[in-house]
């Protein structure tokens, strides 16, 4: 790669590496940090002090955080394609079955998200509103969304010249050209296959990157099916790339549900999937080199 | 190494039929019955039409010393709304010691925008993939689920030395 300068930190739970082809400013490098922490007190799920942290416990209204109309209006998209299994409001069951601010990973068992969320959270006029205390949760797409933002700040920096990537634990935005090995879900020395991609985003997700036990002896992951609260089964990994980070990362969620490949065209995504009994689907406009 | 569990599935055809098949392999897992017809889960999306027909095949009815399900081959037929129409599709499947050891999905469209519908979004299937070495292919990064954060695998491990204990 061209780029000879990387910039590594742990941010909102995950690894970030920053490319770039010379190496960033300690100007520069503050202003992404206190980018990311802003989206992260804006929206974590995981701090008492978030921005939506009130609403879990009391109906009311909040100002907008950063960056609400563009995610939330891309999860009524998201809700719609999937009929209801990608939901913003399963943070309470995401919590219930471990996944919570502790990382408990202590599982209490299945709870559907509210299946009428679009009459309990609005969000207009820079006020986001919840009807019934909800636990809000923008995992489908959030990460997407602040790779995007920390592309575009550096992107406007007249310093910055030549070719970017921001990799945020899988989640990858790329101003240039990188070839990406698509990690085989099963067994992480492993490729399925290697997808170049130029001046666009690539996000990957599967289930067991964050897996832990549930009660009944089965694996529990953090992709849950918001209509009953189960970890979904069919899908281990799945790969989407598009022009934007955030809208990848939704796509690479939706894609775990059988919405997922319709909600990929209506968006210009191209995908890989796998199941969990080893095959592998793409979608007709793929450009991955797939080891088959 | 935790991994999620896979459930038993032969063809897939088209994303409908896929959740039909995971509740058919369900209902023909559960151990909570005595009633050898296979049955159907209520779905939220999806109504089925029809009861289960046992058995048709040689070994259907053979003895199963312990088992809750008589081994054989059951065929039951179920329906689903698309856009334009409610279809109708064919799941077979076989059992042996209350193991589904085959499911086989017969999707029969009747409208041919209904065909597009199942399968113009997917551009390829594979089974089987293996997949190279990555450290003999050249790439300049991994997307997958290698990295990880430090407080998720710390807590993992927590659970792991406790379970041992």
């Amino acid at each position: 790669m061209a780029q000879s300068s990387r910039w590594e930190f742990e941010a909102i739970g995950t690894r970030w590496q920053v490319d770039t082809a010379a190496e960033l400013s300690a100007a520069i490098r503050s202003e992404v940090t206190a980018l990311i922490g802003a989206f992260d007190q804006a929206w974590s799920r995981f701090r008492d002090d978030a921005q939506i942290a009130p609403l879990a416990e009391v109906p009311g209204s909040i100002p907008a955080p950063m960056d609400a109309s563009p995610m939330l209006d891309l999860y009524v998209e998201l809700s719609e394609a999937t009929s209801g299994a990608v939901n913003p409001l399963i943070g309470d069951a995401l919590a219930r079955r471990g996944y919570d601010a502790h990382y408990g990973l202590v599982d209490r068992g299945a709870q559907p998200a509210p299946a009428r969320w679009r009459d309990l959270l609005t969000w207009r006029d820079g006020v986001l509103t919840v009807r019934e205390p909800a636990a809000i949760d923008i995992g489908a797409l959030g990460k997407g969304r602040l790779v995007d933002r920390v592309m575009d700040l550096l992107l406007a920096r007249d310093e910055v010249v030549g070719p970017v990537t921001v990799d945020a634990g899988g989640d990858i935005a790329i101003r240039g050209t990188e070839r990406i090995a698509l990690e085989h879900p099963y067994d992480a020395t492993r490729a399925i296959g290697v997808w170049q991609v130029t001046d666009g985003a690539l996000c990957a997700s599967a289930t067991q990157r964050r897996a832990w036990p549930g009660a009944d002896g089965g694996g529990l992951h953090h992709v849950l099916d918001a209509r009953t609260g189960e970890p979904v089964r069919t899908i281990a990994a799945t790969w989407a790339v598009a022009r934007d980070a955030m809208t990848a990362d939704a796509a690479a969620t939706a894609l775990f549900f059988d919405g997922g490949p319709r909600f990929a065209h209506s968006h210009a995504v191209a995908w890989v999937r796998m199941t969990t009994d080893g095959r592998l689907e793409w979608s007709p406009d793929s450009k991955a080199e797939l080891f088959l | 190494m935790i991994r999620t569990t896979a459930v038993p599935r032969s063809v897939r055809a088209g994303a409908a039929a896929a959740s039909v098949l995971g509740m058919v392999a369900l209902a023909g897992c559960s151990a909570t019955t005595a009633d050898p017809t296979p049955t159907t889960a209520p779905g939220d999306t999806m109504a089925t039409s029809s009861a289960a027909t046992p058995a048709t095949t040689s070994d259907a009815g053979s003895a199963s010393s312990a088992g809750a399900y008589k081994n054989g081959t059951y065929t039951a037929e179920g329906s689903y709304s698309t856009p334009e129409s409610v279809e109708t599709i064919s799941v077979t499947v076989t059992l042996a010691d209350d193991v589904v050891t085959d499911v086989e999905v017969t999707g029969n469209p009747t409208k041919r925008e209904s065909e597009q519908y199942q399968g113009q979004f997917i551009g390829g299937i594979q089974s089987e993939v293996v997949g190279k070495k990555i450290d003999e292919i050249s790439v300049s990064r991994v997307a997958g689920s290698s990295l990880t954060s430090g407080g998720f695998n710390k807590a993992i491990e927590e659970i792991k030395s406790e379970a041992k204990a």
